[in-house]
């Protein structure tokens, strides 16, 4: 799925602070989305929570910096961080390379995800919730 | 409403725009990485007609100047462009600018955006009856051309042998068939030269709008981003930020600019002060082991809070956090270790003299020639 120009791939689940999550084996994998990482410009720097870390849903879990600017990431779930992406210490332009891909930035094991993972977007919730703010 | 640069129709189209000093501008084109090693390694334009472009004229001119600035004006040479202060009457900084000296008694005089309306109405507040000043910042465009490359891409376009402008020099010439100023000056530490074209108002961009598209083939635009990446790389002030109306010149490590021996200028009494001239705290280059310095981040040693951060932003140069600080005089030593609270968590870094990139790979000075 495509909102003007932002890559909203199926089967993620997303936040409104435009952050995703894919759920695999019982981990969830978590990164930035396009729209955001297009709207940072260019990212030079990610501060990640270490592995052990206690992330809970939609508090912050890490920033993600611009050149000019820094925003704080929000964990799409809760539980504990078992994977931080380390490429991103050297190679943080991954983030908007392949905001979907090579640049995820954690993955958690979560703790309520049943329950949790209702709250999150699917793709189309999320493109229309982009699609809506867009036009503001 | 915000007000528009004679470019903003190129900019509209090509840049995601921002607003600054009351103005809709370019902050990126592409990526700010990508337009700050433009500048670096090749060469960058910057729409910097949002600035204040002031002539002043008339035989009353180097006079009023004279009592304004603290640098001395009479003996400025024809044809040269000095970076100089205008200072309140406690000596504070109401702004940085660059005076143009294009006759005995004709001057430009270019300021910040944002600081424009304070100083006309500093300037018109000390003027002479029947001196010549005119705002000239909505009928003249202004192009900013920047990196090692950036004689190679604007000649072309020049009537003038570039290579006769020496660095802070500048002659009237011709810039894409339109009358222009140019000046061997910048804001990101390169060589590289600033173009006012006169005749150009919003209304008729068309003149401005031809140098801009032909530089556009040969240099980059680029956006505020890397204009301000590119400045504090170089450890360039930002009025507004790192200076303002409450820092002296001592404060901000600009003393140099006072002429010496100079008195009888605005905010001189104050500066002849001893007192003020050793301040507690100075301006000081930063540079951080990790993490991205921003404005107002507490700078601290062992003894506790010794500074703030003024502005920073990651260096993409030197791929680390780089700043201006406000630091006690005696912790301000080139070498002196301090942390700085990056949020939650301290990291350590060290008082540097800027520019902070190694001078033989970067800036104006590795280009030989000028």
């Amino acid at each position: 799925m495509e909102v003007q120009g932002y890559q909203i791939p199926d089967g993620l689940m997303y936040t409104k602070e435009h952050e995703w999550a894919k759920e695999e084996g019982g981990v969830v994998r978590v990164g930035i989305t396009d729209y955001a990482a297009k709207t940072l410009n260019d990212v030079v720097y990610v501060t990640s929570p270490k592995v052990g870390a206690k992330v809970e849903q939609l508090k912050p879990l890490g920033t993600v910096e611009s050149i000019k600017a820094v925003s704080e990431i929000y964990s799409p779930i809760s539980g504990t961080v078992t994977k931080v992406n380390g490429e991103l210490d050297s190679h943080p332009e991954l983030v908007n390379k392949s905001p979907y891909g090579e640049g995820w930035l954690v993955e958690v094991k979560p703790s309520n995800f049943a329950a949790e993972s209702k709250i999150l977007l699917d793709a189309g919730g999320y493109a229309a919730y982009l699609g809506s703010l867009l036009k503001k | 409403m915000l007000k528009t640069t004679q470019l903003h129709a190129y900019h509209a189209s090509h840049a995601k725009m921002t607003e600054f000093a009351g103005y809709d501008m370019p902050l990126w084109y592409t990526t700010t990485t990508d337009e700050h090693f433009a500048v670096r390694n090749s060469s960058g334009i910057f729409d910097v007609s949002h600035m204040g472009r002031f002539e002043v004229k008339g035989s009353q001119a180097t006079d009023f100047l004279e009592g304004l600035v603290p640098t001395n004006v009479r003996p400025q040479p024809l044809g040269k462009a000095f970076y100089t202060l205008l200072l309140n009457d406690r000596g504070g900084i109401i702004d940085d600018l660059i005076i143009e000296r294009l006759a005995d008694d004709r001057y430009m005089v270019v300021v910040n955006a944002a600081n424009a309306h304070a100083d006309m109405d500093h300037m018109t507040a000390h003027a002479p009856a029947g001196l010549g000043m005119e705002d000239l910042t909505g009928s003249t465009a202004m192009i900013a051309v920047q990196g090692p490359k950036a004689a190679e891409s604007l000649q072309p376009l020049t009537e003038a042998d570039l290579g006769q402008i020496k660095r802070f020099r500048c002659a009237e010439t011709k810039v894409a068939g339109e009358r222009a100023l140019v000046s061997r000056t910048g804001y990101t530490g390169e060589d590289g030269f600033e173009v006012i074209v006169y005749g150009a108002s919003v209304e008729r961009p068309e003149g401005a709008m031809r140098a801009w598209e032909k530089l556009a083939a040969t240099s980059t635009p680029c956006g505020l981003g890397a204009r301000d990446s590119l400045r504090l790389e170089a450890g360039l002030p930002l009025h507004g930020s790192d200076i303002d109306p409450a820092t002296n010149p001592f404060e901000a490590d600009l003393a140099w600019v006072i002429s010496a021996g100079k008195t009888g200028y605005v905010g001189s009494a104050v500066l002849a002060d001893p007192a003020v001239r050793q301040p507690q705290a100075v301006r000081r280059g930063l540079v951080l082991d990790s993490g991205i310095p921003r404005h107002g981040f507490e700078v601290a040693d062992s003894s506790g809070k010794v500074g703030f951060v003024t502005s920073g932003t990651f260096s993409p140069i030197m791929r680390k956090g780089v700043a201006q600080c406000r630091v006690r005089r005696d912790r301000s030593e080139f070498g002196t270790r301090v942390s700085v609270r990056v949020r939650e968590a301290p990291v350590g870094g060290t008082i540097t003299k800027p520019p902070f990139y190694d001078e033989s790979l970067y800036g104006w000075k590795r280009t030989k020639g000028n």
